[in-house]
């Protein structure tokens, strides 16, 4: 059952009915270069095609863009769009469009946190003629195709408006198998086929998104058959399985993906620059424990920043054992002593007391951090658990202004490249290594990755990295958890990937109603 | 009477220059800030693009201009626009504030259409064996928190027995006419009856406490003295009397309207101001914050006006300054 699932082949898709689909809040733009994620993009999945699209094995499919070609020098790439292409006035998808919104993603003016790291290195972008266009970066980097999952946006419905505040932002001219028919503000939005779409029709005649913020209502809106999906966390599964109601009409749908729960520490606070403690404190982590207390067995103990199933994760790289004894050692070589006898450990006259930021939202982040903290407090170090209001709390973890903070990885494509997160150029304010980590020898492999054309000696360079990280344990890893939804029964057609059901194609665009007259 | 009113008219204006300052400053001076605030699906941004956006919102500028360029913008009555969505904050607020209106102005009429003449009947014949009743009821009623009670709700009349929808405000396939306005009545049905149950208390006791005080009054023995019915008594004269802290309560609690409630929204979905409020606060929505902050600062201090005057309309004494 816990697994990847490819209905793909099953059955033979029937048109029509209503899918309806939960969001957790209203999207703030239906602009593809400025949305940030979330609700945005599981809307737009339907209204816009990418130039390129991830399937669900990962692997980089045509889009808008019938084919590209990397040049020689590794850095340019030339794209050929589809002729057949057109937006919902019928008017063709052209490479203007496709210069015009990334200008607009480059501009310093202009909010895009989604597509502006990835085109950061860009140097030039060039039309060719009316279907294609080159774009050439600055230097070769492994993982760039992965840029060019991105959207495009109609150049002449946005000549002379003021971008972020185009009519069309909330009105998006489609490129998609649906279009917009309604929008109401925290309430629902309302698509239907687009009937000048090019390419294989979607087989639902209307997709209705309802936006339901509270996860107890949409599990009871579910149950009643007002919704087809919604994710659940564990206690929402458990309760599932229990209740005749949901599973009459729903069922499971769990599997693993990319994403990875751990707690980042400050390689630069007096506690954790010495590796000695920071892997005491990962063996004093009962991760088994965690597995089967907090997530019911449906979790994976993990030993660096991949989750296993990311091709950079060397599965011969075991975890570090739970071993209390064994930490108590390495704290004692550190210099880590109760040496006053107040139960607590220190050195140099500084007690072994931290703060354990996590966020208040996350109920796993805080069991996570109250398991650690309760064994901590074994062998003599005392950590506060310290929840905080999202926005203030990633404040301070971006800014690197904390000792140990609770983390949840989400992957929104496959790319295993550690750079952004923990080589030593990237530490704040300027980057996201937020921990401070630094290790010569792993900044040295990361680079060498990135410029690594060939796709296995890159991943034994990973490989080599991952037994570092485990070494060195600039953070805590904790667990691969699976990711759990909730199906209506009637809804046919998933595929599941490891970035999740979402942001892959066709995803969502390949899933069909079962009627009772279609059923075998 | 002018002079009463006047006086209440010029002590608003300091009053909402206060209140402006201390939720800018309050907002401002919280940690967190519109550039980390996408919420935890949103992905973290680079320092580099961040800073940009810090510009773009004119986050980079020293707070007392920021400040005097907002107040500057309010005086001619420009909000400006929301960092979410980049639309004016007031056409975000008139979407939502219809919703509310709805949402709490039924509330508080059948509040007040149980309440009066419960707290009346009870005050009537205080220890009576209606009062004892009420009493005890509307205290279980008070202290059951809403979001339990709106779930109980939901799985009792959604789920179980189907008669009233789970959430939302209409069906989609809501036919027009009576017959739409009776689904949006059901709709309705559920969040209003959470919001009424838990003042029911308050109001009720609030309006038997001066209900059973007036009818020991001279006044009303010397109304039934001159041969008026209980019934007639208890309504006219004892109950007018009562109206007076009555008056003073509703001042306090109508700019409520305009707030909203934010767990009652959220349970049911419904696109009010209270969930606009509270994502936004979530979100630092900066502009959104501070346009609802002040419209509901302007709304307490008008109403707590109209409570001023009505007092002074409903008592003489007050009217021709006897008394204040």
């Amino acid at each position: 059952m816990l697994g990847y699932i490819d209905e793909s082949r099953q059955g033979t898709p029937v048109d029509g009915g209503v899918l309806r689909r939960r969001l957790v809040g209203d999207p703030g733009t239906l602009n593809a270069v400025l949305q940030s994620a979330g609700p945005e993009q599981e809307v737009l999945a339907y209204l816009s095609r990418n130039l390129l699209d991830f399937d669900s094995g990962m692997n980089l499919v045509p889009g808008l863009a019938e084919k590209y070609e990397t040049l020689p020098d590794g850095r340019t790439f030339r794209f050929w769009l589809r002729p057949e292409a057109v937006w919902e006035d019928g008017t063709p998808v052209t490479s203007a469009d496709a210069v015009f919104t990334i200008r607009r993603i480059q501009d310093p003016k202009i909010s895009s946190p989604v597509f502006k790291p990835v085109f950061e290195g860009l140097e030039a972008v060039q039309t060719i003629d009316a279907r294609s266009f080159t774009l050439r970066f600055r230097d070769f980097y492994a993982y760039r195709p992965m840029a060019f999952v991105m959207p495009l946006l109609p150049e002449r419905r946005y000549a002379g408006k003021d971008f972020a505040r185009a009519r069309e932002n909330r009105f998006p001219i489609s490129n998609g198998p649906y279009r917009l028919v309604t929008w109401k503000s925290q309430e629902s939005i309302g698509l239907e086929r687009n009937p000048k779409y090019w390419g294989e029709r979607g087989h639902y005649d209307r997709v209705i998104f309802r936006i339901v913020p509270d996860d107890a209502v949409a599990y009871r809106v579910l149950a009643s058959g007002d919704l087809d999906e919604t994710r659940i966390d564990t206690s929402g599964k458990e309760r599932a399985l229990s209740d005749p109601a949901v599973s009459s009409r729903c069922r499971l749908v769990e599997f693993y993906n990319l994403d990875y729960n751990y707690i980042a520490l400050n390689n630069r606070s007096p506690f954790f620059s010495d590796a000695r403690v920071r892997r005491a404190l990962t063996m004093l982590l009962d991760r088994g424990r965690i597995v089967r207390s907090i997530f019911h067995g449906s979790a994976r103990v993990i030993s660096g920043p991949w989750a296993p199933d990311s091709p950079a994760y060397d599965p011969t790289v075991t975890p570090l054992p739970f071993d209390p004894a064994g930490a108590s050692r390495l704290l004692d070589a550190a210099g880590w002593k109760d040496t006053n006898g107040d139960g607590t450990r220190d050195r140099e006259g500084r007690e072994f007391a931290f703060e354990l930021l996590v966020s208040a939202g996350t109920t796993v982040g805080r069991e996570i951090d109250e398991t650690l903290a309760g064994e901590l407090r074994r062998v003599g170090i005392r950590a506060t658990v310290r929840p905080m209001e999202w926005a203030a709390f990633i404040e301070r973890v971006d800014a690197g202004d904390f000792e140990a903070a609770s983390l949840a990885w989400s992957a929104s494509d496959p790319n295993p490249d550690p750079y952004l997160y923990w080589h030593s150029s990237q530490w704040p304010p300027r980057g996201l290594n937020s921990g401070f980590y630094r290790n010569a020898e792993a900044d040295r492999l990361m680079e060498q990755a990135r410029g690594e054309r060939d796709d296995r000696r890159r991943l034994a360079i990973y490989r080599q990295l991952h037994r570092i990280f485990r070494d060195d344990a600039p953070a805590l890893f904790v667990t691969n958890a699976s990711l759990k939804y909730l199906f209506s029964r009637r809804t046919r057609g998933l595929a599941t990937s490891p970035v999740g059901l979402f942001g892959i194609w066709p995803g969502p665009l390949a899933w069909w109603e079962e009627t009772p007259a279609a059923r075998p | 009477m002018i002079r009463y009113l006047s006086r209440r008219v010029l002590l608003a204006a300091p009053t909402l220059l206060g209140i402006v300052i201390l939720v800018f400053l309050l907002l401002h001076l919280a940690p967190g800030s519109p550039v980390t605030a996408g919420g935890e699906s949103s992905r973290r941004v680079s320092q580099r693009a961040a800073e940009e956006m810090r510009r773009t919102y004119g986050l980079d500028r020293p707070l007392p201009e920021r400040f005097g360029k907002w107040l500057g913008r309010v005086a001619r009555l420009d909000f400006g626009e929301s960092f979410v969505d980049h639309r004016p904050v007031l056409e975000r607020v008139r979407e939502a504030f219809p919703y509310t209106l709805e949402l709490n102005g039924l509330a508080l009429l059948l509040t007040l259409g149980i309440a009066i003449p419960l707290g009346v009947a009870a005050g009537g014949r205080p220890e009576g064996p209606l009062d004892r009743a009420s009493g005890a009821m509307l205290f279980a009623l008070y202290s059951l928190p809403s979001f339990w009670a709106a779930l109980l709700l939901q799985a009792l009349f959604s789920i179980r027995l189907r008669w009233l929808p789970l959430y939302g405000v209409v069906s989609d396939s809501a036919p027009p006419g009576w017959s739409g306005l009776a689904d949006r009545l059901a709709h309705l049905a559920l969040p209003v009856a959470c919001l009424t149950y838990g003042s029911l208390a308050f109001y009720a006791r609030l309006v038997r406490a001066s209900v059973a005080e007036a009818r020991q009054a001279d006044f009303v023995l010397a109304a039934r003295a001159r041969g008026l019915s209980r019934r007639q008594a208890l309504w006219k004269h004892a109950f007018r009397n009562a109206l007076l802290p009555l008056i003073t309560v509703l001042g306090l609690v109508l700019p409520g309207l305009l707030s909203g409630s934010v767990i009652i929204e959220r349970i049911f979905a419904w696109p009010g101001l209270g969930r606009l409020y509270f994502d936004s606060i979530l979100s630092r929505d900066y502009p959104v914050v501070l346009a609802l902050s002040l419209l509901g600062a302007i709304a307490t201090l008008f109403f707590t006006f109209l409570a001023d005057v009505a007092y002074a309309l409903a008592d003489p004494r007050v009217r021709d300054g006897t008394i204040e």
